[in-house]
């Protein structure tokens, strides 16, 4: 059972390692969806937000995670 | 099936993927190895991998009663976070905030936590060894089932299998210079973060979840690749 515990927690640790970026990306994704679905976005549009997007979300974590914590 | 060109991202980022988990998986076993012979290290990894190939083989036939959107939109969701995720880790190590992932130090820790186990426990060390190596294979060798379940499924399907097996010989190359395994290790994962990120939203996993389907072919996906 310990076992089968440390397997769920390694593939959940895999995927949403990183609280804050994970649910910004879930809200992107939810957000492009919604335009896509709804308001009639380009699907190509939708997969460009998408993309640069998710590296914009991504250049502003690692530029969080580079900052000086105050000691 | 499609061209080579088209699902070379595929077979890459699995290829990759599998590498990283490969090199992690043996450090543990040797780890294991080192402390208690090579016995209970292999009986370890065997029963590692045979719990492995059960779990492919009850579970595997399973994702096909899953509706193909829910899967694709499930898939595409999880690939760019997976990606994200190492890619935001390779940046922290490149730029040096966080330490490269050094597999000597995880070696020495993995041999400490086992002899501690064992006089923890009050269970032999060969029993320790033994199951520190099946729990060291199971969970690397579910995490490549997903990556690969996760790019290779769709068009490019059995297309990602070739890429695992091309793996294993790495996994007799990895002992023999430390250097190189860390730099190919850091390396493997920065590269395979890449093309799974690129691969993930460009793919249109989970544009085609809604119900959708996918017009634009691989190519603009594939220069996305190559910057």
């Amino acid at each position: 059972m310990a076992m089968l515990k440390e397997v769920a927690a390694e593939l959940i640790g895999m995927f949403f390692a990183e609280k804050r970026l994970t649910l910004e990306v879930l809200a992107l994704v939810a957000v492009t969806g919604l335009l896509v679905d709804f308001v009639g976005l380009d699907a190509l549009v939708g997969g460009v937000i998408l993309l640069f997007g998710s590296l914009g979300l991504l250049i502003a974590s690692v530029c969080q995670a580079a900052r000086p914590r105050p000691s | 099936m499609g061209s080579w060109s088209a699902v070379a991202p595929a077979v890459t980022a699995a290829f990759l993927a599998s590498i990283v988990e490969a090199v992690e998986a043996f450090t543990i076993v040797l780890a294991a190895a080192t402390l208690r012979g090579w016995r209970p290290a292999a009986l370890g990894t065997t029963a590692g991998l045979a719990l492995l190939a059960a779990i492919v083989l009850l579970l595997g036939p399973l994702l096909d009663r899953v509706p193909i959107h829910l899967l694709q939109l499930a898939i595409g969701i999880l690939l760019p976070l997976f990606g994200l995720g190492w890619l935001r880790k390779a940046s922290l190590r490149a730029a040096g905030i966080i330490p490269l992932h050094d597999e000597d130090a995880i070696f020495a820790s993995e041999a400490a936590d086992l002899a501690e186990q064992a006089n923890r426990q009050r269970r032999s060390l060969g029993w320790a060894a033994g199951i520190t190596a099946l729990k060291a294979v199971l969970l690397e060798g579910v995490e490549v089932v997903f990556i690969v379940i996760a790019v290779g499924a769709g068009p490019a399907s059995g297309r990602s299998l070739p890429a695992r097996w091309c793996s294993l010989p790495e996994l007799s190359s990895t002992g023999r210079c430390r250097a190189s395994r860390r730099i190919l290790s850091n390396l493997a994962s920065a590269s395979c973060c890449r093309l799974s990120e690129c691969f993930g939203p460009g793919k249109g996993w989970a544009s085609p979840g809604p119900g959708r389907t996918w017009h634009y072919s691989c190519s603009p996906r594939c220069s996305l690749v190559r910057v």
